[in-house]
């Protein structure tokens, strides 16, 4: 069984993100950039397939400008076997839907029995591409994964829904986004990252698909979040009420 | 020896300041943070600006009281807790916290005795600067303390200690005199250095009450590494390779041993740790470049290197901010589980980093000799400071070692002085290590330090007892 993981290299989670002067976008130069968190937990879980002995080989692909290599070579190593880098235009926003047509094409190509892919992308949190890769190519899909088994051509999932817990069990081929609870993703461990600089990275431009990339979508403004305002110490009950009472919330 | 606090005096020093400078012991704020004894107060006094520190100062000289100069609380060799003799006049600086000024061209910038350090990291990193001094307690100790202590921590590879990050000092002098010394010169011979003089002083020969501290550039970008090395002679050799290979960005070289990842194992098993097998011996190792530098790469390339020359087997390396964090906590957890596990003695040692890998088996095999202990040796490796901790073997309580407290802390501090160490790196002297200090310093430096501590604080009230024996006392 083949399986194959979209990973996207973002903004590191921990690092305070700042917006642009010109409210733009958010400031990139010179800030740190690691594999979105869901995607890690979605290498995580085909490399635990492989080891089990379910999955044959783990193949991660990637969109976006050269430097997402890197985020390739962690994904190998992890674990992953191999992987395909399809570039786009520095700077360019692709958005979902091209995601998800540019990943059907290598999808037509590979062939692979399930495609594990992070629930969002912590930059823009669309939460989308899973949904729209999995109609474009006609698969089931399980969304929001904390376990998953495959048993008899099928995967049984376990989906964080709203109040609970839900089982679903999807005929492969199928789409499977990962949630936080699904596994906690190893280190990579630096004899690993050795070997992993050797494993086959297959580069390809966006340009030789024959899709329509461009954004539909345009940007109005990029805000940062109103900050909370200092609060004041008051000496005794009545003044509080009296401040209350003054800024109008009593 | 001081004098004790009467009601007299008392109602005398009240008098002297605004209303509400004085106050009742917290519990807790005097008691040793690892539980050996309880600070005395005749009363905390809380000025609130330099002027009313050296009124204070004033009023216990001419009555010849005692003071304790109080910042966090979070010192380790009783520097802050007067646990005998006369209640002494406790001074907390926690009512002076500003930031005064901050000159992020020049990079420096002015702060009070009481600002707790993590928010003079912040008022650092506000203006896009480094104030790199980054130790556990850094979330409740006071800047004062920091200077007053020459306070070491996690960056001092790079960055140096506490003295090193001053350029200049406000202190109020035993006679409540003010030395008016916020300079912020890089350059500045014109005679006797107070300033390092008042630096690790200990509240014994005057009170910080604000200092110029050096900002540096943040680093933009970071990663940390922990790689497993064989012993600490392999370790000592890797720190050599990562200095020649990667230079000044080596931000920490921390050595964790597998005991204290042992302690971690037995005391919060819920802590992730880097390797499924224990490894003996490892090093965290953090990096924090300029821009254009890429952190994963160098660290990529030096266990490359390091694999080649035998040094290490096996590593880890941080893929996201996250997983640096995690390292980190595997570090700072350790002082967790030494305490979890309760330390027959412990002890913060220096030796000439070249004599680290004879001393740590020595040390071992002469403690094991007195007794069935565990060693946990960690620590700051890049400046050969060394936490050299002695526990009970598993099972064992630390109750029945007590007999042999006494020897354990003899044997290594004897080592150490044999190694050509110092039995205090960066924790101090306070009123723990008197003894120690009498016993391995040289006496001709002994004879000045006294002849300072009586020309700056000739009644000797200053923080009494602490780093030298009080006159008169035995």
């Amino acid at each position: 069984m083949k399986v194959l993981v979209p990973v996207k290299r973002v903004i590191d989670y921990n690092v305070k993100v700042k917006v642009k002067a010109d409210g733009s976008g958010v400031d990139l130069a010179n800030v740190k950039m690691s594999m979105n968190p869901f995607d890690e937990i979605a290498v995580e879980e085909a490399i635990r397939l492989k080891e089990a002995g379910t999955a044959t080989e783990v193949v991660v692909v990637s969109i976006g400008e050269k430097k997402a290599t890197d985020t390739l070579r962690s994904a190998m190593a992890m674990g992953a076997d191999r992987a395909v880098l399809i570039t786009t235009d520095q700077g360019v926003d692709i958005e979902p839907l091209a995601v998800a047509k540019l990943l059907k094409a290598v999808i037509d190509e590979e062939a692979p029995d399930l495609v594990i892919a992070g629930k969002q992308a912590i930059d823009n949190d669309m939460n989308a591409t899973g949904q729209m890769l999995a109609a474009l190519l006609g698969w089931g899909q399980a969304t929001f994964a904390s376990e998953v088994k495959i048993e008899d051509g099928a995967a049984i999932v376990t989906r964080e829904v709203d109040g609970g817990m839900q089982t679903i069990s999807v005929k492969l081929p199928a789409i499977i986004t990962a949630d936080l609870r699904l596994n906690e993703p190893r280190y990579a461990s630096l004899p690993n990252i050795m070997k992993a600089k050797k494993k086959p990275l297959e580069e390809k431009s966006a340009d030789d698909f024959d899709i329509d990339i461009t954004p539909r979508q345009t940007i109005i403004a990029t805000e940062e979040p109103a900050t909370r305002e200092a609060g004041i110490m008051v000496g005794s009950v009545d003044e509080l009420v009296a401040k209350l009472k003054e800024g109008g919330f009593v | 020896m001081t004098n004790a606090a009467t009601a007299e005096f008392l109602a005398d020093l009240q008098d002297a300041l605004p209303k509400g400078r004085f106050r009742a012991v917290k519990a807790g704020e005097l008691d040793d943070p690892r539980g050996r004894h309880v600070g005395l107060a005749a009363v905390v006094a809380t000025p609130h600006c330099v002027d009313e520190v050296s009124t204070i100062a004033r009023l216990c000289h001419a009555a010849g009281v005692g003071i304790v100069p109080l910042g966090g609380g979070t010192g380790l060799v009783l520097g802050q807790v007067a646990h005998s003799g006369p209640a002494p006049v406790v001074i907390s600086l926690e009512r002076m916290t500003a930031i005064r000024e901050v000159y992020p061209s020049e990079n420096a910038m002015v702060v009070e005795a009481g600002a707790i350090l993590h928010d003079v990291q912040a008022a650092a990193e506000a203006v896009d600067r480094l104030f790199p001094l980054s130790l556990a307690s850094e979330g409740s100790c006071r800047i004062g303390g920091n200077l007053a202590t020459n306070a070491g921590g996690l960056n001092v590879l790079r960055y140096g200690n506490t003295r090193d990050l001053c350029l200049g000092l406000e202190v109020v002098m035993a006679d409540g005199t003010i030395w008016h010394g916020l300079k912020r010169l890089r350059k500045d011979n014109t005679g006797y250095d107070l300033k390092n003089l008042m630096i690790g002083s200990e509240g014994t020969l005057g009170i910080i009450t604000a200092a110029t501290l050096r900002l540096f550039a943040r680093p933009s970008k970071t990663a940390a590494a922990v790689f497993v090395v064989e012993d600490p002679k392999s370790a000592i050799d890797l720190l050599a390779m990562a200095q020649a290979t990667v230079g000044e960005g080596i931000s920490a070289f921390e050595l964790i041993s597998g005991v204290g990842l042992d302690f971690l194992t037995e005391t919060l098993p819920d802590l992730r740790q880097p390797f499924e097998v224990r490894p003996d011996w490892c090093v965290l190792i953090d990096l924090g470049v300029s821009a254009e530098a890429v952190p994963e790469e160098m660290l990529l390339a030096l266990f490359e290197k390091a694999l080649a020359a035998g040094l290490v087997s096996d590593g880890v390396i941080s893929q996201s901010e996250a997983q640096r964090q995690e390292f980190w906590a595997v570090r700072e957890h350790i002082p967790v589980g030494n305490r979890n596990i309760g330390s027959i003695s412990s002890h913060d040692i220096s030796i000439p980093v070249s004599r680290i890998p004879d001393f740590i088996p020595e040390g071992i095999a002469k403690l094991q000799a007195l007794g069935d202990v565990r060693v946990n040796c960690f620590g700051h490796l890049g400046d050969g400071n060394l936490h050299y901790n002695v526990f009970p073997a598993k099972g064992l309580d630390r109750k029945d070692f007590d007999d042999i407290r006494a020897a354990v802390k003899k044997t290594v501090h004897d080592l150490t002085h044999a190694y050509e160490g110092s039995v205090s790196a960066e924790h101090g002297v306070g009123r723990l290590k008197v003894e120690d200090l009498e016993r391995y310093q040289d006496p001709v430096k002994l004879a000045a330090m006294r002849a300072i501590k009586t020309a700056l604080d000739p009644k000797g009230i200053l923080n009494s007892g602490a780093v030298l024996r009080a006159a008169g006392a035995t």
